[in-house]
This record gives structure tokens, C-alpha cells and sequence, in this order.
């Protein structure tokens, strides 16, 4: 008996003892330098919803709800919600702790001024586009009451696309791009350097969610241990992973197939992948011929083979998948996924045969990113086949958005959507409402989009997304290649590093 | 001399008109548009017609080439779409960074450029003639970026013994500067080298055939003596009018090597402002270049008479 007793004990001490290396391992102390590609237009966070910008100013601000690790909204400077039963009042109790980073308690004030200074600049209108009015009515409780009753409400609150950053209410006064960047987040701003660097250091003062119990999402526990956080531009790959290999960026925050495959290798280096990042689209402009008919688009759609298009575009990170949503999302489905891949030429021919498309030159048009211009390369040689004429038209970003966003000049256009269906079903729908992104209004998308933004009732608005995803293959609005990833790079020194959208630099710690 | 400067400063006013004028084209040249830019693919008509209203883009283009030299005559550069800054203060904030990157890169290149010319012409037709020979070629065929990128690998990554990128301030602290400029100087520097030492070696050789040169070495002159005090001040004036050239082609090869080597300077914000179509950036630092230009090419035809009393600058 005596012999069990000490096995027992020596077990449970060898278990304590296995667990404790990890947890000992976290330390305080180090400086890890983030390559990133581009440099941030603006640390003012509600005013930019540029990537870059959100790579550092999620380190700096935190917002009322954020979202958890599968994207759902959940509080973060707010301890809760209440929402009346009429949908259109939703009470939030603003948590006590809380201290920003010129040392200024947070209250309702702050949390009131930066939804007002939201409503009148922010860089995503949409987003509160509901509100009717914000105001305080306790030391720590804002009241916000919405013109009409919108399901989204929550998911828009706490997006992280162009974030409603929570900023003292003396900065919250201030003009787009004129403040003094104060949050209340684990990481202080330090310095930006313009093309150079924008330095953070932790902030001691941080006062973690409490209902959080570790890294989650954008939300959750957010302990930083590391001393600073510096992210520099480096806008050449090779330049970035050079600076990776000689130790003077502990992260990089993308890296190609082949050189994340010879940094896999080496055991100075860990790769991560973020799978999925973004959803490959391809979009028809529907405002003139050929795309203004269903069966043209629905022959392009059936002759598409999309493992040929990501295994080409986004070689060795890439997921074939119908939905519009990511795995994980609350709303994820396959609907109209009978209509995705079929790669049947002879029903694209059949098809072809039905529209007014009889011959000539159509436009596809493109950006300078290699991915995109390969899909595009792949669609030209598919629809080839069923005799479809495809001019390619390479141009940079400011020009083909320019052309893609008038109803003239092209027929197709590709590129990523990353955050949207990050955000969930509502921004998903988003860009297909009015015709924004098709230039030509469909009425069932917007319909649905209406009663979707409406609807309070979780299962109706299942159903509603369900019939938004089988629209889009059934009309071919546009159609979706498939999922594609990132892979990054760390030093194999940088320790307890989960991806998600941004790099986060909280939980993590760097060994010596 | 005065009557030169006024001369020279007339012809710079005009070319300086005409630079503007260009740097104003880009604005119906250039497809794309900055708000577009600016915004992502799900923005709004709506966002980006307001926008396109805060940039003063909805203006006809008589409007905006009013408000364009009304500005650029009362000094004022305009104002930067996405720095949040006006773009005098960007430009000048980092006028210093390529001024000293192109500094050092001239340095290097004049150095080793006129030391492998007259290498070369002294020895005229002989092994070292044909090695610096080849070696020019050669530099001058090699591409800036794969350069850059070649040097990171070996005294960077490989070698451990230099940074990768990024710039720290001479006033911050002057060794860290120095070690972060040398990959950057060099790349910059050693295409020029091999520009200047062809151009040294034919005028050393022309002015090594002189007869006033002939009768220096025939006086017992020691061959140092007559190669650098009575044959280099005469071969200067062409290496000179080459060094003007290659101060140009440094500024403009800083483009690409800030870009490798992630330094802050006036190349990667027009090659920033470029890509977002941050048009009075760009319009404000082609037309400061010009200025550089110009400048430098003044200081060279001044340098002309400092080197050569028989030039006149009347």
C-alpha cells in the first residue's frame, strides 16, 4: 500500500513537474521587432481600416465587445450587455478596472465620445449606421438606442476591420489622425517613425478582462510579458526574411511557400500558418454583356475548376471549400456547394449555347499580386476551352479598384476577401447589396440582406444566410474559388505563438 | 561668375516651370485613384465621392492646376493624403537619410572609381588594365536590388557581421548609424564604380599622353608624383562632370536600395506614394528632386573652375 502511496506521489509530482516547464518558461523581458510588408496609413484606429493599421493598433486599443477565437463577439471593456425586448435598447455596464495609458480611469465619458467620434469619422460608417443615440447614463454604464433592430449590432461593435476603438474622451475631441495614441490595451505606443517602425512597450497598467481566462481571439486575457514590441516595414520579402535569418526581426509576418518550406526545415525557425486568411472571389461585372447573363456566368461557374485555381494561386496553403463563411463560423454551410467546382465543360458549353455571348474579346481585369494575376491566368486557359476569349489586364491596386468600381471597362476581377468573412454572414452579404460589387442591383440579395439585418430570431436568420449562400451559386452572382492561407515565420525562441488575423504579441514570451 | 549664377539660375527657374508642370500631369497621367486607393474593395461610391471631395480630386482641372502653382509659389508643397503631414515636413524629415546614403555611395564610388582608373590607365594595355576593365562591366551590369540582397545574404545573414535593414539616426548614436549605411552605401556605390573608373581610365589616358606630362616623367618626377599632382587635376574635369552625373543616379538608385534595405528616405516615399496614389507627395518630391538636380549640377560646373583656372564661368 505504502508502495502505491509513494508510485502515486512520485507520478503526480513527475505530471506537476511535466506541466511546469511550460508554465515557468513565461518571463517577463525581451524585444521582438515584427517584419511587416506595409507600413500602417494611420495608428488612429477608427479611421483606417487598412490591415497594417490593425497588425499594431490591436495591441494598443481595445473596443466594447471584441471578438473571441471563432470571431464571435464577446465583452471586452464592457462587462456585458442588456438589450431590450423590442431589440432597439442595449444597455452595457462599462467595466471598473480599466485605466488608459496616459493614466486616466475609463468611464462612460470616454466610451460616449468614441462612439460619437465613430459615428461622424469612422472609416466603416456601416457599422453604426444603426445608432440613433449613445449616452451615459451611469459612471460606468452606456445606454445606446438603434433607429431600428439590427441582428448585426453586437458583430459590428466589436469588429476588428476599421476597430470603434475606445479612446479617452479629451482625445475622442480631436480630428481624424490628430490624436495622441492612448488606449487601454497591453502595449503603449512609444514612436512612429514614418517608412521605418512603430515602437510599443508593455503597459504595466493593463487590467485584463477578468472573465477571461487566457489568449482568446482579440478578446480574452491579453498578458503581455515581452518588453517591447517593435513592428518594421519591410516591404521586400526577401529583405524581411534576410532580417529574420540574421536575427534581426523575431517575426515575419509573411512568408512564401518555398521559403516558409526552407525555414521549416531549420529548427532556429517556426513556421505557423493561418488557414484560413482569405477566400479567393472572382466577380462578374453584371452591368453589361456578356456577364449581364445568368446562363453566361452560370457557364463560367460550372466550367471552373477551383483545386486548379488554388492549387496554382495559393500553392501548398489553400482549402477547397463552397462556403462564404470560414469553418467555425456559427452560420458556416455548404449550400449551393452542388453548383462549386464541377469543372463540366460540357455543361459550360450547354449552358454557353442558352446565352447572348456569341464570340468576342471580354476583360479580365487584375492586380500585381501574384495570386490574383495566376487565377486570373487560370480562368483565361479553363474558359478557353469552352471558347471564351479572355484578355488579361494586369494593373496596381489603385487602378484596377478604380475601373472594378465602375460599371464599364471589365467583365471579371478577382481578388481576396479576408476580413469579411472573418466578421460574419452580415459583411459577408455586404458588398453584394445595391450592386456595389456586381454593378447591377439584385433584388433577391437585397431582400434577404434587409430581413437578414432585421431578423432577431437566431434560426430565421440561419435560414436567410442559407438562402444568400444558395443565391450566390444559383445566379452566379460571383463565385469563390476556395480558402486561401498565410504562412508566417518566428524564431524558434518566440514561445507560446498561436496565429490568428493579426500577429498578436500578447502570450507569448521570448526565451533567451 | 555672378553673371553665370544668374544665367544658370534663370535656366533652373525655367526647367523647374516645366518639372512642376509635368509633376501636375501626373494627376490625368497616372490611372488609379487615390480614394480608391485609400479605401478597400467593399468602400461605398458614397465614401469614396467624399473623399475624393476632401482631396479636392472633384475640382475641374484648371481648378486644380490653379491651386497647384498658387501653392508651390507661396512654397507651400500641399498636404499629404495618407501621412497626416504636410509634405515639406515629410520630405524634409527625411531629405537627410538619402542625402547621407547618396553621400557615402559617392564617396565609395569616386574613391574606388578613380583610384581603379588610374590603376587601370597606368597600367594601359596589361593585366590590371584588362581585371578593372572586366570588374567595371561587371558592376555596371549588375542590377541594384539583387546586389543589395546578394550582400545581406553573405555579410548579413551569412557572415553575421553587418545589419540587414533599417536605419537608425547619425544624432541618435553615429556607430550604429555607420554600421547600418555600409550594405546600403555599397550596393548604391558600386554600380557607379565601375561608371567612373571607365571614365577616369580615358582621361588619365588622354592626359598621361600630354606633352607637358612627357616632360614631367622626362625631368626624373617619381611616377606617383607626375600621375597625381600633374596628370589627375587635369583628367578631373571629365571624372567630374561624370560625378555630377552619377550624384543623379545615386539619388535615383536610392529608390530601389531604401527599398531593400527598409531606410526611410525620399526613394521609398515616392515609391510609397506611388503605389497609394498620394499624388501631392509625389508631385512635391519629383519637383524637389529636381531641385537636387539642378543644385548639383551648379555645384559641379563651379567645381569646374575650383579644379580648372582656365575655365572661366563668365
Amino acid at each position: 500500500m505504502a508502495k502505491h502511496i509513494i508510485l502515486g506521489a512520485a507520478v503526480a509530482v513527475a505530471i506537476a513537474l511535466g506541466g511546469a516547464p511550460a508554465a515557468m518558461a513565461q518571463r517577463k523581458g525581451g524585444d521582438v521587432v515584427v517584419g511587416i510588408s506595409q507600413a500602417p496609413p494611420s495608428l488612429d484606429a477608427q479611421i483606417t481600416s487598412a490591415q497594417a493599421s490593425r497588425n499594431i493598433t490591436l495591441h494598443i486599443f481595445e473596443t466594447l465587445y471584441a471578438r473571441d477565437e471563432n470571431a464571435k463577439p464577446v465583452p471586452e471593456l464592457a462587462e456585458g450587455v442588456t438589450v431590450s425586448a423590442d431589440g432597439k435598447t442595449y444597455v452595457f455596464p462599462i467595466r471598473k478596472d480599466v485605466t488608459f495609458h496616459n493614466g486616466k480611469k475609463l468611464d462612460a465619458g470616454d466610451v460616449v465620445a468614441s462612439l460619437e467620434r465613430y459615428r461622424k469619422i469612422g472609416a466603416s460608417p456601416a457599422l453604426v449606421a444603426a445608432i440613433d443615440a449613445v449616452k451615459a447614463s451611469g459612471e460606468h454604464e452606456v445606454t445606446v438606442t438603434l433607429k431600428q433592430p439590427q441582428s448585426t449590432f453586437l458583430d459590428n461593435l466589436s469588429s476588428p476591420r476599421a476597430p470603434i476603438a475606445i479612446y479617452p474622451a479629451s482625445e475622442a475631441a480631436k480630428e481624424a489622425g490628430k490624436i495622441e495614441i492612448v488606449g487601454t490595451g497591453p502595449y503603449k505606443f512609444v514612436e512612429y517613425k514614418p517608412d521605418s517602425h512603430v515602437k510599443l512597450t508593455r503597459y504595466d497598467g493593463y487590467a485584463p478582462n477578468p472573465k477571461g481566462t487566457g489568449r482568446d481571439g482579440f478578446a480574452g486575457r491579453k498578458e503581455a510579458f515581452l518588453d517591447t514590441v517593435t513592428f518594421r516595414f519591410m516591404p521586400e520579402g526577401g529583405a524581411r526574411t534576410a532580417a529574420l535569418e540574421a536575427g534581426q526581426i523575431q517575426f515575419n509576418e509573411t512568408v512564401d511557400g518555398p521559403t516558409a518550406k526552407r525555414l521549416g526545415t531549420d529548427n532556429r525557425f517556426t513556421i505557423h500558418k493561418v488557414m484560413p486568411f482569405g477566400l479567393q472571389v472572382i466577380k462578374f461585372n453584371q452591368a453589361q454583356a456578356p456577364a449581364n447573363d445568368v446562363n453566361f456566368r452560370l457557364a463560367v461557374q460550372a466550367a471552373l475548376d477551383m483545386e486548379e485555381i488554388m492549387a496554382i494561386s495559393y500553392a501548398d496553403i489553400y482549402q477547397l471549400d463552397p462556403s462564404w463563411l470560414y469553418p467555425g463560423s456559427a452560420f458556416y454551410g455548404t449550400a449551393g456547394s452542388d453548383k462549386y467546382n464541377k469543372a463540366d465543360l460540357k455543361l459550360a458549353k450547354e449552358l454557353l449555347g442558352k446565352s447572348s455571348y456569341k464570340g468576342g474579346k471580354v476583360t479580365f481585369i487584375v492586380d500585381n499580386l501574384r495570386a490574383n494575376v495566376d487565377t486570373a491566368t487560370v480562368v483565361q486557359q479553363r474558359l478557353k476551352e469552352i471558347g471564351v476569349d479572355v484578355d488579361i489586364a494586369v494593373s496596381d491596386w489603385p487602378t484596377v479598384s478604380k475601373i472594378g468600381f465602375t460599371p464599364t471597362g471589365w467583365t471579371f476581377w478577382t481578388h481576396g476577401f479576408g476580413i469579411e468573412p472573418f466578421e460574419g454572414p452580415g459583411s459577408v452579404m455586404a458588398p453584394w447589396v445595391n450592386g456595389l460589387s456586381q454593378q447591377a442591383k439584385d433584388p433577391e440579395i437585397d431582400r434577404i440582406a434587409a430581413a437578414f439585418n432585421a431578423e432577431l430570431d437566431e434560426a430565421r436568420r440561419k435560414a436567410l444566410y442559407v438562402a444568400f449562400q444558395k443565391h450566390m451559386y444559383d445566379a452566379a452572382v460571383a463565385m469563390k474559388a476556395g480558402n486561401y492561407g498565410v504562412f508566417q515565420a518566428s524564431t524558434a525562441k518566440l514561445k507560446n505563438f498561436k496565429p490568428y488575423r493579426i500577429p498578436r504579441m500578447w502570450g507569448v514570451w521570448l526565451e533567451p | 561668375m555672378g553673371s553665370f549664377l544668374i544665367r544658370r539660375l534663370a535656366g533652373a527657374f525655367v526647367v523647374l516651370a516645366l518639372v512642376s508642370l509635368m509633376s501636375f500631369a501626373l494627376i490625368w497621367l497616372v490611372p488609379g485613384d487615390p480614394a480608391a486607393a485609400f479605401l478597400d474593395a467593399s468602400a461605398t461610391p458614397q465614401q469614396i465621392a467624399t473623399l475624393r471631395s476632401a482631396l479636392g480630386l472633384d475640382l475641374s482641372l484648371p481648378q486644380q492646376m490653379l491651386g497647384w502653382y498658387g501653392r508651390i509659389l507661396s512654397g507651400d508643397l500641399g498636404q499629404s493624403i495618407l501621412l497626416n503631414r504636410s509634405v515639406s515636413a515629410a520630405l524634409i524629415e527625411r531629405l537627410p537619410v538619402t542625402l547621407s546614403l547618396a553621400a557615402l555611395a559617392l564617396a565609395f564610388a569616386v574613391l574606388f572609381g578613380v583610384a581603379a582608373g588610374i590603376i587601370a590607365a597606368v597600367n594601359h594595355n596589361r593585366w590590371p588594365d584588362q581585371a578593372v576593365m572586366t570588374t567595371a562591366l561587371l558592376g555596371l551590369s549588375v542590377p541594384d536590388f539583387w546586389l543589395g540582397l546578394v550582400m545581406v545574404l553573405v555579410f548579413a545573414v551569412s557572415l553575421g557581421w553587418l545589419p540587414s535593414g533599417g536605419f537608425t539616426p547619425f544624432m541618435e548614436s553615429p556607430g550604429v548609424w555607420l554600421r547600418g549605411m555600409i550594405l546600403p552605401a555599397l550596393t548604391l556605390g558600386l554600380v557607379q564604380v565601375g561608371f567612373i573608373a571607365r571614365m577616369a581610365r580615358a582621361s588619365m589616358l588622354d592626359t598621361l599622353g600630354q606633352d607637358y606630362v612627357r616632360t614631367a616623367d622626362a625631368k626624373g618626377l617619381a611616377k606617383l608624383d607626375v600621375v597625381l599632382r600633374h596628370a589627375l587635376p587635369n583628367a578631373m574635369i571629365p571624372i567630374l562632370t561624370v560625378i555630377g552625373i552619377v550624384s543623379g543616379a545615386l539619388l535615383g538608385g536610392a529608390v530601389i536600395v531604401e527599398q531593400v534595405f527598409s531606410i526611410p528616405g525620399i526613394g521609398r516615399l515616392i515609391v510609397g506614394a506611388i503605389a497609394s496614389r498620394d499624388f501631392p507627395v509625389l508631385q512635391g518630391g519629383l519637383l524637389f528632386l529636381a531641385v537636387v538636380y539642378l543644385a548639383i549640377n551648379l555645384v559641379v560646373d563651379i567645381l569646374y573652375a575650383v579644379v580648372d583656372p582656365r575655365v572661366r564661368l563668365s
